[in-house]
């Protein structure tokens, strides 16, 4: 608003050239032009989800009616018997993932950073070469573990799932958690020492409290991890009882003639916002997740 | 209380600091190694040896335990580089990823060079809204791809393919009106027939993969492309724009050498990820019409899931492990993540 402002103040002044003033309309005319294009589908999820009865295979306009809008379907979803279900299986799953994650990566990735030990380098290389692949190695493996798993009784486990979850993602999540630690200077612990504290000490008083960043990030990564994840779920569950929401979603577009689109555009929306909510609140940890800090320039 | 002496104090400290105490490290180190060994990388060699074992069904698998499997060496990996199938599932793979990262570059080219321009308003605002797609769940975006690119009539793909018919038909009447001794008709060869089946016509499907594909992942190159960007000092536009070079030349010289090494690592980590993709074409159709579109990871699974060919299947996985294995290598050699191991 205040850029408007200015051109306009700038215009009358004679700073600036009526067709300098247009260049500049004009190109973020197109940026906001492209943005919306992008950003199609999400605005059209959303109004599907608050129109009234819309099929693909109705006439009407893309969007319904906004005078009809409601919020019905997703009154419909909350109160839903399945979601209600998939939301809990969810919930299992998710409070595996994380709480696995962290009590197996934080001393690991302590352990990486501040000693020296047999072979530290070459399994921080080799866990470095698994931070790049994640989901394809998953459904490689799925194929053995399912065989195994059927044999054993395993299916059916949403703490199995939970497990598969936390294990895969082990390379990557405690290597982020390494390189964080790794910019703990060592004088804290020095200090710390000093003053007469023990090994367990150093690490609960010093490291851990000053690791926060770098844990919610893992905890971040962890959890949508198991919220995320649907094909392993697919395949290793097969009792609709213990179906995730993930699992759920796809049934509802599995089944063509039975979804009305409003209702299954509700579902998918309250399956993802808790993921884009959290996802945006730490955007500053998972971007420095994604980017490794490693690629400044 | 004792009062240590400065002796007690430096030894003190000494046996505490990290040092080659190899004990603890190895006991912090382990647990996660083993979780992830179990897994990971145990089901990675055992994969390796159902694919030369002749195994078919799921419970059979568990039969090799009690030896009631025969090793049959090579002769599913010679079975499967004789199959058709198989080729053109690898064929599909790489072109998928080849189109996709084409695709992916030029809009990440275009987004982040607009989202850092200075004439454009608003930017931060605009870098806030356009990496969204990040923020969802993949199986979530690609069931709502799946809804846009439906094959019915008033599919909202299909009511844009209309529409663009419509605009094609429009300006040829124009043109007809104009220059009326012509006797224009809308040519053939630019109008789509609709309703397009976007799930059982091969191409179609396809182009559907690769629309979602980079929807996916445009947001994650623009990320580190603008990162870049904005790291490239005003002097040197500066300092080009005084020797009197033009906007493309800029960009020749000034930009894209600035990117280039981000670019690469950028497209290098995105290719191993649409190599390895799966839920897309699973989505969509399955990876049909048939086996047609079968991305080499969902042909690996049908072929154990549907077909009960778990030897096969095991064959195809290893095969895409190794090409992952290449991507992996690739990464870490062309990036510096590996520095200061």
């Amino acid at each position: 608003m205040s850029t408007i402002l200015d051109a306009i103040a700038d215009l009358r002044a004679g700073r600036r050239s009526p067709v300098d003033v247009a260049k500049s309309a004009l190109t973020t005319g197109v940026a906001i032009g492209l943005l919306l294009i992008l950003l199609f589908p999400v605005y059209w999820i959303v109004t599907v989800a608050l129109s009234r009865g819309t099929t693909l295979s109705s006439p009407g306009s893309l969007f319904g009616d906004p005078a009809t809008y409601t919020l019905d379907s997703f009154r419909w979803v909350l109160e839903n018997e399945s979601f209600r279900r998939g939301l809990l299986n969810s919930l299992i799953v998710v409070t595996v993932t994380v709480t696995v994650t962290l009590a197996f990566s934080i001393p690991g990735a302590y352990a990486l950073s501040r000693r020296e030990f047999f072979g530290r380098r070459k399994l921080l290389y080799g866990y470095i070469l698994f931070t790049q692949v994640g989901a394809g190695l998953s459904i490689a493996v799925l194929i053995a573990l399912y065989a195994l798993f059927s044999g054993i009784g395993l299916t059916n486990n949403l703490l199995v799932l939970g497990l598969f979850y936390a294990a895969g993602a082990i390379p990557f999540n405690t290597w982020l958690l390494k390189t964080f630690m790794d910019n703990i200077p060592v004088s804290y612990e020095e200090a710390a020492i000093v003053d007469g504290a023990s090994q367990w000490q150093v690490m609960r008083e010093v490291i851990l409290p000053l690791a926060k960043p770098g844990i919610a990030a893992v905890l971040v990564f962890a959890w949508t991890a198991g919220w995320n994840e649907f094909i392993v779920a697919q395949t290793l569950i097969h009792d609709p009882d213990l179906y995730p929401l993930s699992v759920e979603l796809y049934g509802l577009i599995g089944d063509r003639r039975g979804t009305s689109w409003p209702q299954f555009a509700a579902f998918a929306l309250l399956f993802a916002l808790p993921v884009a909510i959290i996802y945006f609140l730490a955007q500053k940890q998972v971007e420095s997740g994604l980017s490794f800090g490693g690629m400044e320039g | 209380m004792s009062v240590d002496t400065p002796e007690g104090v430096g030894n003190r400290i000494r046996r505490l600091l990290p040092s080659r105490a190899t004990d603890i490290g190895v006991v912090l180190v382990l647990p996660g190694l083993v979780l992830f060994s179990l897994f990971m990388l145990f089901p990675i060699a055992f994969l390796v040896y159902l694919s030369i074992t002749d195994v078919s069904r799921a419970g059979d698998v568990i039969g090799i335990f009690q030896g009631e499997a025969s090793i049959v060496w090579f002769a599913n990996y010679l079975e499967l580089f004789t199959d058709g199938e198989f080729w053109n599932s690898i064929g599909v793979t790489w072109l998928y990823v080849g189109v996709s990262l084409g695709l992916k570059l030029v809009l990440t080219l275009v987004i982040a060079i607009l989202l850092t321009h200075d004439r454009v308003a608003g930017k931060r605002y605009m870098r806030t809204l356009v990496i969204v797609p990040m923020g969802f769940p993949p199986i979530f975006v690609i069931t709502i791809w799946r809804a846009i690119f439906s094959p019915a009539k008033f599919g909202p793909f299909n009511r844009l393919v209309s529409a663009y018919n419509d605009v094609v038909i429009g300006l040829t009447e124009l043109v007809d009106t104009i220059a009326f001794f012509l006797a224009l008709r809308a040519p053939e060869l630019l109008l789509v027939d609709v309703p397009v089946n976007w799930t059982g016509g091969r191409w179609a499907a396809f182009f559907g993969y690769v629309v979602t594909e980079t929807w996916l992942a445009y947001p994650f190159m623009v990320i580190i492309v603008v990162s870049a960007l904005q790291d490239v000092p005003m002097e040197l536009h500066d300092a080009a724009k005084v020797d009197g070079a033009g906007y493309l030349n800029r960009l020749r010289h000034v930009t894209i050498p600035a990117i280039k090494g981000p670019l690469v690592f950028a497209s290098i980590l995105t290719a191993a990820t649409s190599f390895q993709n799966f839920l897309i074409p699973w989505v969509f159709n399955k990876g049909g019409p048939g086996r047609s579109n079968e991305l080499l990871l969902v042909y690996g699974y049908r072929e154990a899931r549907v077909f009960n060919e778990y030897a096969m299947s095991s064959a195809i996985m290893v095969v895409a492990i190794g090409f992952i294995g290449l991507f992996m290598w690739l990464a870490v050699k062309k990036t510096n993540l590996a520095d200061g191991v």
